[in-house]
């Protein structure tokens, strides 16, 4: 009996666990299997997150792998409207009083619903710690790239500055725009029910590309400084400075003033962030002669030595009275560029006639665009051959009616100073994503140097252009321990009031290189109506020394004549000397922008501002071999005196050694290059013309 | 009507009970094969969730890395900076009192080829020993 009422209690026991046991497990089956899909889509729409990954932009170096442009990771601060629920007004308040935004403002983003509003973007650091300590429901912290310059003002104008979603709008940001920024994407990734990643996706496969300038970062700030400090001292109201090396187009420095400082662009004016260097067309005046003599030099139309009258200042050209700055007479074709004769100049170019000058202005690359990698380049103006007028072939011979940008000029000029090559201009170096370079291709390709003169007759300019440097309008030009030349400019702006040439408004402007047997260095210094002094070689020179001076010992570019009496002796004796009213424009002018405050000077350290520095190192008197005097000898001749002398030789033209360069005389070192130029002497052109049937007379 | 109880002494110790070899071969059989499923399983559980633990691991040291990365990025900035230019020169002149050197004071050296400084050091590390 009992045994029964046991065993009937065990049955049902087991009776209920057996049902408990299929519903479980019934239930388990059902969600597991039946409802499997269903319930696997839930659990993906709420862990699963899409996040757009933006790349980090590029970075942009100078020559140096300094860094010129970085992008560093800040915080941006969001908001979620429905999140914060009732608390906006609260949340606002307390936003506002950390973050300086109005109250209304942000009031009025929250009202706006939505999941997704910003609050500010692009936080400083303790902005970003002051919102995060705030611990507000429904604000967050995003991470964003933010755009640093560490130099500030340093080649703004090459760099540019990119908007608030680090879009390039000016410079190599604008212009490698794509390439720089990278592709974004987006990734899936999985977040628990706190919103941590546990399942975070790959790591970013295109990332921006960093360039590599040509640009010398000390180089650009030696001329940004003489700039200011040229505009400082001539109140012009801008001004330009380009320094490339000729034989190869790379620009190492390219200033602008008025200048901007490209963290904050917009607290600048649009003419303040305009590129004048490949965008601003001026008139270039008298340096344009350089086009018109290596055009006559290279059609054999006439010879340094060639006398032309000069009509004591005054020539008619289509009814036109052109007028020169000085009543010259009889000018060698050398005095007609030293002295910057007008009327020289024109009856050069008559002779050389139109078709051909224009055939020479357009190889050396003015009316068309450079194709330099810089964004919003000009052409420059210059009227089709079909459009000259009758004078305008005298215009254009001394730098008017043409409108030319300081690139197009400096690059002229180059093609001069290396030997009769144009070259492409560029500041783009390289492109390199993570270690790879990229390959460069179209705007950022090298380019075909094209050959727009003959070696000889660049030679013959460059000669010339020593001329104007040493005996004249470049006088201040003039380098200590470096041959130079190059070329003055000033020319006349055309009076808007008016419509005529200003007599008072001018370009003054300076072009050349340095040291002239090898050149390192072409210089451009461009000045927009200074006042006062205004000429060319007053203003403008001065500052391609200043220039000069400091750049070739920084590329460690030997001297290649000994320095000049005067300063040693200045230097030796501590005399105030003339020369040293040039050291003292060393002294940079403005640096009153400058983020520290440096402390007060006291009295004993104004004493050591002020004092003479002082001399520690004996005489240096250039080199130890006189350079002979080749005239009337043979290459050979030439070539094994220049062997035994161990010096080397670059030999110009054919016929028998006319002159060199340095001159005769002068001291150089073991290993200097000289110029020799040859030429056929004229007693045996002559024979040797009038013995032609229908050979021309060509001397006056 | 009194009642009276035995109490019947029961002795089972020499009771042997009897196993059929072949059913606890199968036991053994089916407790094994149940022991490997369960070990399967739990494995097949245990590694899921390390992964996950893993993932979050994973993911807290790519955080660690941005961090470190950002920190790298602010630095680099920070010596951009102080490497600027014009900082430098402002220093330069106005805090120590330096100036730009006379042409005079500049004296120029030729390079010695590889060769000469080659032999230089040589001769320098003979003397040091």
């Amino acid at each position: 009996m009992k045994e029964e009422k046991v065993h009937v209690r065990l049955l049902i026991v087991a009776g209920v666990a057996l049902l408990w046991m299929t519903a479980v497990f019934g239930r388990l089956g059902y969600l597991q299997l039946v409802r499997h899909s269903d319930y696997l889509a839930r659990a993906q729409r709420q862990q699963q997150r899409t996040i757009e990954i933006t790349p980090k932009r590029g970075a942009i170096y100078d020559r140096n792998m300094h860094p010129l442009a970085m992008s560093v990771p800040v915080e941006s601060a969001f908001a979620v409207p429905f999140e914060i629920g009732d608390n906006k007004i609260m949340a606002a308040r307390l936003l506002s009083g950390v973050l300086g935004i109005p109250r209304d403002v942000l009031e009025t983003r929250f009202e706006s619903g939505g999941s997704f509003v910003w609050v500010s973007r692009k936080l400083p650091p303790d902005k970003a710690e002051a919102v995060r300590a705030l611990n507000l429901k429904g604000v967050y912290l995003q991470s964003e790239n933010q755009r640093y310059y560490p130099k500030r003002e340093l080649a703004a104008h090459i760099l540019g500055f990119v908007d608030l979603d680090e879009k390039g709008l000016a410079g190599i940001e604008y212009g490698l725009d794509s390439l720089i920024r990278g592709k974004g994407e987006k990734i899936v990734v999985m977040a628990d029910a706190r919103q941590r990643w546990f399942d975070g996706g790959s790591a970013q496969k295109d990332q921006g590309a960093n360039v590599v300038l040509t640009i010398d970062e000390k180089i650009q700030y030696i001329a940004e400084r003489e700039l200011a400090a040229a505009i400082a001292k001539t109140h012009a109201m801008a001004g330009t400075v380009i320094v490339q090396n000729p034989n190869n187009g790379a620009i190492l420095a390219l200033a602008n003033w008025p200048k901007f400082n490209p963290n904050s662009p917009n607290d600048a004016k649009p003419e303040a962030r305009m590129d004048r260097a490949v965008s601003a067309i001026y008139e270039p005046g008298s340096t344009f002669k350089l086009i018109t003599l290596a055009a006559a030099f290279d059609q054999n139309l006439t010879r340094p030595e060639e006398v032309f009258n000069c009509e004591n200042g005054a020539v008619y050209i289509a009814g036109h009275r052109i007028r020169d700055h000085k009543p010259f007479g009889m000018l060698t074709v050398s005095d007609i560029l030293a002295k910057s004769s007008d009327v020289g100049a024109i009856k050069i170019a008559l002779r050389l006639g139109a078709p051909k000058f224009y055939e020479y202005i357009r190889g050396f690359g003015f009316g068309q665009q450079t194709g330099v990698d810089l964004p919003g380049e000009s052409k420059g103006i210059l009227r089709k051959l079909d459009n000259w007028t009758p004078v305008s072939i005298g215009s254009i011979s001394m730098g008017q009616e043409v409108g030319v940008t300081p690139l197009q000029l400096v690059t002229a000029v180059s093609a001069i100073a290396n030997g009769g090559t144009l070259y492409k201009p560029h500041v783009v170096a390289e492109v390199k994503r993570g270690p790879e370079p990229l390959p460069i291709t179209g705007t950022l390709g090298p380019g075909e140097p094209k050959e727009v003169i003959r070696p000889e007759t660049a030679a013959t300019l460059r000669r010339l252009m020593e001329g104007v440097v040493l005996n004249g309008t470049g006088l201040r030009a003039r380098l200590d321990g470096w041959t130079s030349a190059g070329k003055t400019g000033s020319a006349q702006k055309i009076d808007p009031a008016t419509g005529r040439y200003s007599p008072t408004q001018l370009i003054a402007s300076f072009s050349g290189f340095a040291p002239i047997n090898d050149p390192a260095v072409t210089i451009l210094v461009s000045l927009d109506s200074p006042v006062g002094l205004h000429e060319g070689g007053e203003v403008a020179a001065p500052v391609f020394k200043r220039i000069a001076e400091q750049v070739l010992p920084y590329l460690d570019v030997p001297r290649d004549v000994p320095l000049s009496p005067k300063l040693m002796q200045a230097a030796y004796k501590r005399n105030q000397a003339d020369d040293e009213q040039s050291l003292e424009d060393f002294t940079p002018v403005d640096f009153s922008a400058q983020p520290e405050q440096m402390p007060a000077p006291e009295s004993g350290e104004k004493k050591a501002e002020n004092s003479q520095p002082a001399v520690t190192v004996a005489l240096d008197e250039g080199g130890d071999i006189a350079v002979p005097d080749f005239r009337g000898k043979t290459m050979r001749d030439v070539t094994e005196m220049c062997l035994r002398l161990g010096l080397e030789p670059v030999l110009v033209g054919s016929g028998l050694a006319m002159d060199v360069a340095p001159a005769s005389g002068a001291k150089v070192r073991r290993g200097a290059k000289i110029t020799v130029r040859f030429a056929v002497p004229e007693a045996v052109a002559r024979a040797a013309n009038s013995a032609k049937p229908n050979g021309k007379n060509r001397n006056r | 009507m009194m009642e009276f109880r035995t109490v019947k002494r029961i002795d089972n110790s020499r009771l042997v009970r009897h196993v059929e070899p072949a059913k606890q071969k199968n036991l053994f059989k089916t407790a094994g094969l149940g022991g490997v499923v369960a070990a399967f399983f739990l494995f097949y559980i245990f590694q899921h969730f390390k992964c996950i633990d893993l993932s979050f691991q994973l993911e807290d040291l790519k955080a660690q890395q941005a961090q470190a990365a950002q920190l790298n990025s602010e630095l680099k900035l920070e010596i951009a900076n102080l490497r600027d230019p014009m900082r430098i020169d402002v220093i330069a002149r106005k805090q120590l009192g330096l100036t730009e050197p006379l042409p005079t004071q500049m004296r120029e050296y030729e390079t010695p080829s590889g060769m000469q400084v080659a032999a230089a050091r040589l001769v320098r590390r003979g003397q040091q020993r």
